[in-house]
């Protein structure tokens, strides 16, 4: 092993300023969030694994399986030119219902969910503000049925509206300029009944 | 599977954990710690593929996600009788390496500081005089402009009104004792230290094949075979580097500068007389020459070798069906049925109560470190040695609050150096022609394994029990089990219990000296804290992320 004694003494660094400025490559972050052990909250995630599993995205796009890790996503948070949100959204409606917020609605509907990772992501954009760089956010959710059974299965509605909620994930990262299109027919794996 | 358990209700938004103080005459009293979220994942994977098991239990936890996954291929590989290849050893090494680089950092800076560090009285520092401490004190000194513009970027937020993380803090309290600048200057590498860890994260996605949630990890090895290019390594070597520096130029000076102001603490947050480590950093194999040896001290320090069927939970206290306290090897997980009523003098967590020959044992960074130090492990030594001299206090400190913080910031030097070995010995398999990751196996009949890590929070312990190929038995004790379980049976206290006893409460409104302790433990859930005052009966219920 390498001896580690001393090596915190003072020393300067050459050639690394404290204020660089992060650099923000121009990007399209596709953020699906939730946990996939609790039936609906993990439909986020399934999102992203199908995309990733089923579509081909352009260059500008990249598609992160976030799960609950909240303030740890910072990195991807802060890193991202435009962030697209995939997650559950409470927002009175029925469940199965799909709702896109644009960033400037985000702020109150996300503090009236009762999910913890939602709390989280607010704290993350708020550092961002800490790192000059608030991404451009769009949250596309669905109105769940279950958050708190165990379960590794989606419910019945959502999984029924499972390929629409896919649909306008892809239509969002083309308005937000990035391509998202399906694999050639045979290399598209045998979809997945969203389990693991 | 089929099986369904619902738990209501389960307190999400609140949080997962609640402790809960009696205060007496101005200090802690009595203590209680709560799990207030059931988590039966171990139910969900009976029936279930051995290898499958890893995408599971790395949910279970928003958190630890590489730790749980690696723990669990551990025990499959053991129940399985795989050795895995030398560069699935380095690369699993430099993943959990880099686990510790960002946690560690991120506790630090972003979970622990500001019980420490005020922002508020940041405001009031004078940028010229916060300059020169900077000098004085860090590896990488700023200039007076550099704390101006963090000053004006601080009070910006403070005016916003949205304060995000700074709004659960004590602005103002008595036991803050940091003077403005030194407030400023941490408060200036609160923000840096955002910076490094967006990049720190990205260490994983080297060769983790994606972070958050590594996908590269496997029963038998690794599949990280296509990232073993030069430019790769490179890349890693290059995050890790400026991590590395960042750790050792800014973390460290800044753990001394706010120890400094804060030797009382070294007094405080003690208690245990047990600390367990399974080690961890294997040198060769699976459980060899690890970096962290594994040991158990158990009231003395003379370090003894971990009998692991010592290894017992005791769920007197918890909300399960009573029986004898078990081995995880054969343990269950049976939640009572119906609601259940948090009892402080009954049961009162979801959490089992861990045991070691029958003892509550502290597991974590400060375990780590007295086990390595009394094992005569000579970087930890060297290092602790050196701490203690700087902040002038004797051993005695280490068994503390303040004691736990300063291991932790130890321990990401100890493991920061010995990745470089880890990079080095893997580049120079790869130039030899060794690109091995795997290891081949077919799913025996019957198994029985185990999987012990030493991860960031502490010791972690997967056990597996196989039949016909599919999973019939699996229990986990995780560390924050170990150090924020409840009482036992025979009303011994968990670790954070005995800590929180004793400690000194300036105002019952603003318990900021229970969170310095909870926190330095580094509970990965969000905490509510509830402090009650026996003679008005008045019950503070704060809520703390």
């Amino acid at each position: 092993m390498h001896a580690a004694s001393g090596r915190y003494c003072r020393k300067p660094l050459p050639g690394k300023g404290m204020t660089e400025n992060t650099k923000t490559p121009d990007n399209i972050t596709v953020l699906g969030v939730g946990n996939i052990l609790y039936k609906d909250d993990g439909v986020g995630i399934r999102v992203v694994q199908h995309l990733e599993a089923a579509y081909d995205v352009s260059d500008n796009v990249i598609i992160v399986d976030g799960g609950v890790l909240g303030i740890n996503l910072l990195g991807v948070i802060s890193t991202a030119g435009k962030l697209l949100v995939v997650d559950t959204v409470l927002n009175h409606g029925r469940p199965g219902d799909i709702h896109c917020l644009a960033h400037h609605q985000i702020p109150d509907r996300i503090l009236a969910k009762n999910s913890l990772h939602q709390v989280d992501m607010i704290e993350a954009l708020t550092l961002c503000k800490a790192l000059d760089h608030v991404p451009e956010t769009t949250i596309i959710g669905i109105e769940p049925r279950d958050l708190n059974t165990l379960d590794d299965r989606l419910t019945p509605e959502i999984a029924d509206r499972f390929d629409d909620l896919v649909q306008r994930v892809v239509r969002e990262i083309h308005t937000l300029g990035g391509t998202c299109r399906l694999k050639a027919q045979n290399s598209v794996p045998p979809r997945q009944d969203h389990s693991l | 599977m089929g099986k369904k358990i619902i738990i209501d209700p389960i307190t999400r938004i609140e949080g997962h954990l609640r402790i809960e103080v009696e205060v007496e005459n101005g200090r802690v009293k009595d203590a209680w710690s709560s799990g207030q979220m059931f988590r039966g994942i171990e139910m969900m994977l009976q029936g279930r593929d051995p290898r499958d098991a890893h995408h599971f239990v790395q949910r279970s936890c928003g958190v630890c996600t590489y730790i749980h996954a690696l723990s669990s291929v551990r025990a499959v590989e053991s129940a399985c009788n795989i050795t895995i290849p030398e560069n699935a050893r380095l690369i699993r090494n430099l993943l959990h390496g880099a686990q510790y680089q960002h946690d560690h950092i991120v506790h630090f800076y972003h979970l622990h500081a500001l019980d420490w560090v005020d922002i508020v009285s940041a405001l009031s520092a004078d940028p010229v005089k916060t300059a020169k401490l900077s000098e004085n004190t860090s590896g990488r000194p700023g200039t007076s402009e550099y704390f101006k513009e963090v000053k004006t970027k601080l009070s910006t937020f403070v005016n916003s009104g949205q304060l995000g993380p700074f709004n659960n803090a004590y602005w103002g309290h008595p036991a803050y004792h940091l003077p403005p600048e030194a407030n400023l200057m941490a408060s200036a590498h609160y923000l840096e230290a955002i910076k490094l860890q967006a990049k720190a994260a990205r260490m994983h996605a080297i060769f983790g094949g994606k972070n958050p949630h590594p996908q590269s990890l496997v029963v038998g090895g690794v599949t990280s075979a296509g990232e073993l290019t030069p430019d790769r390594i490179d890349e890693f070597t290059n995050i890790w580097q400026e991590t590395r520096a960042f750790v050792e130029d800014v973390y460290i000076p800044d753990l001394l500068a706010v120890a400094s102001f804060y030797k009382d603490w070294g007094a405080i947050g003690g208690n245990n007389t047990t600390y367990l480590c399974y080690g961890d950093f294997p040198g060769a194999g699976v459980d060899d020459d690890l970096l962290y040896p594994a040991g158990v001290l158990e009231g003395d320090l003379t370090p003894k070798a971990v009998d692991l069927a010592q290894i017992t939970e005791d769920v007197t206290r918890a909300w399960y069906d009573p029986g004898e306290a078990k081995h995880p090897s054969v343990g269950e997980t049976r939640p009572i049925k119906g609601e259940v009523d948090y009892n402080t003098d009954d049961k009162y967590s979801w959490m089992k109560a861990p045991r070691y020959r029958g003892k509550s044992a502290e597991v974590g960074p400060l375990a780590r470190n007295l086990v390595a130090y009394t094992s005569g492990q000579k970087d930890v030594k060297n290092l602790v040695d050196d701490v203690l001299g700087k902040l002038g206090v004797g051993m005695e400190a280490l068994f503390s609050t303040l004691g736990r913080t300063a291991a932790r910031g130890i321990e990401t030097v100890v493991v920061g150096a010995a990745m470089e070995g880890w990079v080095e010995d893997l580049k120079s398999n790869i130039a030899s022609g060794d690109k091995k990751t795997y290891q081949p196996w077919t799913m025996p009949d019957k198994g029985e394994g185990y999987g012990l890590n030493d991860v960031p929070r502490g010791a972690l312990g997967h056990w597996i029990n196989i039949d016909g190929g599919k999973i019939k038995n699996y229990q986990y004790v995780v560390p924050s089990t170990w150090n924020l379980g409840p009482s036992d049976g025979k009303n011994q206290k968990g670790p954070v219990e005995n800590s929180l006893i004793g400690t000194p409460i300036a105002d019952p409104k603003q318990p900021l000296e229970v969170l310095r302790t909870v926190h330095s433990y580094d509970p990965c859930i969000a905490c509510a804290v509830h402090v009650i005052d026996p003679h008005t009966n008045e019950t503070y219920k704060v809520k703390v992320i």
